[in-house]
């Protein structure tokens, strides 16, 4: 398994009540997971303890050969180290740096030559070539969130991880936007973990669908097996966003 | 089992700087705790028999006739601004927080000049009126005097926060009120007043606690407040326990302003973050009303910048040459030296600490800000012996050092820079930091997140990230403490050293010595600075989207 993650459980500060417990989840290579909840359920916390963002208070996270977090050894790697990709809500591009500097922040430690060529090759995978030396505030929202995702995509991050990628854009750009998106993560290959509240984009996007409610695991299946189940009257749970 | 939890890297980093540099600001406020216990000397029962009461009295009716006056002044003028239109509104509506500009013992050296025998007031009516007017209608070294002087200057901190919240955020309130029906003056009082309380309290206290700071007017003035009591004892009656003593007085009473401060504001609060309201649409003005109008406000910034300009401009004229001189350049060297020192300082800090206080939520970090901000409700006077009796304490155990270190020094901290600028950072680290915290708010935390995922450690994360994107708040809060420095008063006569001139003391020393006239050059370097600087944060924050 690709990525492991046995028992997570957290709450925020001295908060008795777990935000996130017995939450459990494994993957394979290449797999893209949607995890499905209403509001409040805990989604965003999850991927923030799978980043480092957070520290669980409980659990194993493996990803690779690479242990995250180990609640036996008391094992904790910091954020920085384990290289994942992270699209957040809304998109946090660094204002002050141009789209070519936004993307080439990740790739630090990479070859000068190597680095140029990543960048290039990313902004390709978009179709922003001629947008390198733009500031995000220069680019529309569609704009910003593939930017956001060739940013978390170029170091090649074992797993990446998608906070609801969609919230900030129009329906009619969604619908396209989310189709270029499973493309874009096909064809690199990587290893996704997918935050939504909606259904139609867990369907589309996903190979594997979880659904949690405060914090747990509830079902888990194909879009298919799982939503076929739940989607009698339209709209229910958290259908529009 | 919460075992794997644990502090992060940065927030112990962050932390530990938080710690220090608040330990630090403490160390003089502990100290005068720890002297204040320490027996009275023999002066302390005079002191407290014959003296103690009259510097209560003057100073309690001095800081709260300005603090009443500063509220019917500035709301009056706020809600003028806000809720009508009238000629040169515009103007007037950043024109009416210039008197800001002028330090108080500087418009007090201004007015003073005005109106005596042969200042222009008196020399107009006997030359070109001939009419003689006995001398005491003009007499302006008085407590009304002085009330007059304090709430002119310093009223703007009321009109300025109150007329804020008016824009930003009592607008349904007062638009409601309106389609009810209600008139004006009603809304005023029922409506505009009420809502507005925390905001306005808010901008008295900042205004009562210029007040009790304030040294140079009342020394001018011959006022006997907490201000000048000790600097007198200690000076004239070199009486250090004494003063310590008066300075925990004036302490407590600080403490009791900020109390009251608390229980009127109640849970109110006054930032403007939450709501997105629309600002007030003005109501057009017609007739008499708008001439009423204009003359108020125009009165009022005639009073509080105009003529103390105009005054200062004539006194320059005549005395330029005497004063552009190789001394008025080192004059500005040392004042810039002083505050950029400082205000570089202070920036600094502020950054460590706001840095703490945002990776670190709970308790600790909410009192650490706290801390951080306590210097700029505590006098100037009371700073001053804190810090010197730190320093006398230090440079004891000092010298013990070098004894038993067999090093020769002449080395003394306490004649050097070094104390005046750690007074100056305890002082008017509240105010960097107050800037400093407002930009990290703007930016909240996910820049620096996304910052840790793309693989940079915090330090790194700091320099590349955080610090580029608050530069903004960082420069003007640098802009903000270096022009309270440059017009600060009490902290610069007491610490610095010897022979060490600023503006500021050089304004006071020419007013003590009654060479008013030459007081204009100095003082107009100083109004000049902070009104550019006020001129400019204005349009900024104008300019600001929402
Ligand atoms: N910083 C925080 N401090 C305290 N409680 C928090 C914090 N962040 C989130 N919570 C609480 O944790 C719970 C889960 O929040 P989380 O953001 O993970 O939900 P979510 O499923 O992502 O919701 P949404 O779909 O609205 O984004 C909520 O009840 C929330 O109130
Ligand atoms: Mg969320």
């Amino acid at each position: 398994m690709h990525v492991q993650i046995t028992d997570l459980e957290f709450s925020y500060g001295k908060a008795s009540n777990a935000v996130v417990q017995n939450f459990n989840l494994h993957m394979n290579e290449g797999e893209i997971v949607s995890i499905l909840g209403e509001s409040g359920s805990g989604k965003s916390t999850i991927l923030r303890l799978i980043a480092g963002l957070e520290t669980p208070s409980q659990g194993k996270i493996g990803v690779g050969k690479d242990t995250y977090v180990d609640d036996q050894s008391g094992k904790i790697l910091p954020v920085e180290k384990r290289g994942l990709g992270m699209v957040f809500q809304d998109y946090a591009l660094f204002p002050h740096m141009t789209v070519g500097a936004n993307i080439l922040y990740g790739l630090n430690k990479w070859k000068g030559p190597a680095r140029r060529a990543r960048l290039q090759e990313m902004l390709e995978l978009i179709n922003m070539t001629e947008y390198r030396k733009r500031y995000p505030h220069e680019l529309s929202g569609g704009q910003q969130q593939r930017i956001a995702l060739a940013r978390a995509l170029a170091p090649q991050p074992p797993l990446l991880l998608l906070d609801e990628p969609f919230s900030n854009l129009d329906a009619h750009l969604k619908h396209r936007i989310r189709d270029e998106l499973r493309e874009t993560i096909k064809y690199t290959g990587t290893t996704t973990i997918f935050v939504t509240h909606d259904q139609e984009d867990a369907k589309v996007l996903s190979d594997r669908v979880v659904l949690v409610d405060k914090g747990e695991v509830k079902k888990t299946g194909t879009p298919y097996e799982l939503l076929k189940e739940t989607t009698v009257p339209q709209g229910i749970g958290g259908a529009q966003a | 089992m919460p075992f794997l939890k644990r502090p992060s890297l940065a927030a112990v980093g962050w932390g530990s700087g938080a710690v220090g540099f608040v330990l630090l600001l403490l160390l003089p406020l502990g100290f005068l705790l720890y002297r204040i216990v320490q027996p009275p000397s023999e002066n302390w029962n005079h002191i407290q028999e014959y003296m103690l009461l009259g510097y209560t009295i003057d100073t309690l009716t001095l800081a709260v006739s300005v603090g009443v006056l500063s509220i019917a002044l500035g709301t009056t003028l706020a809600w003028l601004i806000s809720a009508y239109t009238f000629p040169f509104r515009n103007t007037l509506k950043w024109a009416l927080l210039m008197p800001l500009a002028i330090p108080p013992y500087i418009g007090a050296y201004a007015y003073h000049g005005m109106l005596n025998y042969t200042g222009f007031i008196q020399r107009t009516l006997r030359t070109t009126f001939d009419i003689e007017v006995s001398q005491r209608y003009f007499d302006i070294m008085n407590i009304p005097g002085a009330v007059f002087i304090y709430t002119i200057f310093l009223y703007p901190y009321v009109y300025a926060i109150t007329r804020a919240f008016f824009a930003r955020q009592a607008t349904t309130l007062i638009e409601n009120a309106r389609v009810l029906g209600s008139g004006p003056v009603r809304t005023f009082f029922r409506i505009v007043l009420p809502v507005s309380r925390a905001a306005i309290v808010g901008g008295v206290t900042l205004v009562m606690l210029e007040v009790l700071n304030d040294y140079g007017l009342v020394n001018y003035f011959g006022i006997q407040t907490f201000s000048t009591a000790i600097f007198q004892t200690w000076y004239a009656l070199d009486d250090l326990n004494s003063a310590i003593r008066l300075a925990g007085i004036l302490m407590g009473i600080v403490l009791v302003f900020l109390l009251l401060e608390k229980v009127f504001r109640g849970r109110q609060q006054y930032s403007y973050t939450s709501a997105k309201a629309s600002p007030l649409k003005p109501q057009v003005l017609e007739g008499w009303k708008k001439w009423t109008a204009l003359s108020f406000s125009g009165v009022v910034f005639l009073l509080g910048f105009i003529l103390p300009i105009f005054q200062l401009l004539y006194w320059g004229m005549l005395t330029y040459e005497a004063i552009f001189s190789a001394e008025f350049v080192s004059l500005i060297r040392n004042s810039t030296i002083a505050a950029g020192i400082s205000s570089l300082l202070v920036v600094v800090f502020a950054v460590i600490i706001a840095n703490f206080t945002r990776v670190a939520s709970g308790w600790f970090s909410t009192v650490i800000a706290r801390f951080t901000v306590l210097g700029y409700s505590i006098p100037g006077a009371v700073i001053a012996v804190g810090v010197i009796s730190f320093f006398l304490y230090a440079e004891t155990q000092l010298q013990l050092f070098y004894a038993y270190a067999g090093i020769s020094t002449e080395l003394m901290l306490s004649t050097s820079l070094v104390m005046l600028v750690f007074a100056y950072v305890i002082r008017f680290m509240a105010v960097g930091y107050n800037s400093i915290e407002s930009g990290f708010e703007k930016i909240g935390r996910r820049y620096s997140e996304a910052s840790r995922t793309l693989g940079m450690g915090w330090i790194k994360t700091f320099f590349k990230v955080d610090l580029p994107m608050i530069r903004a708040a960082v420069f003007s809060g640098f802009i903000l403490v270096f022009v309270d420095i440059l017009k600060e008063l009490p902290l610069t006569l007491i610490l610095r050293p010897f022979n060490f001139e600023t503006l500021a003391t050089t304004a006071y020393r020419y007013a003590s010595d009654e060479r008013i006239q030459e007081t204009a050059v100095p003082s107009l370097s100083i109004i000049l600075v902070s009104a550019i600087a006020m001129f400019v944060f204005h349009i900024l924050i104008e300019k600001e989207p929402n």
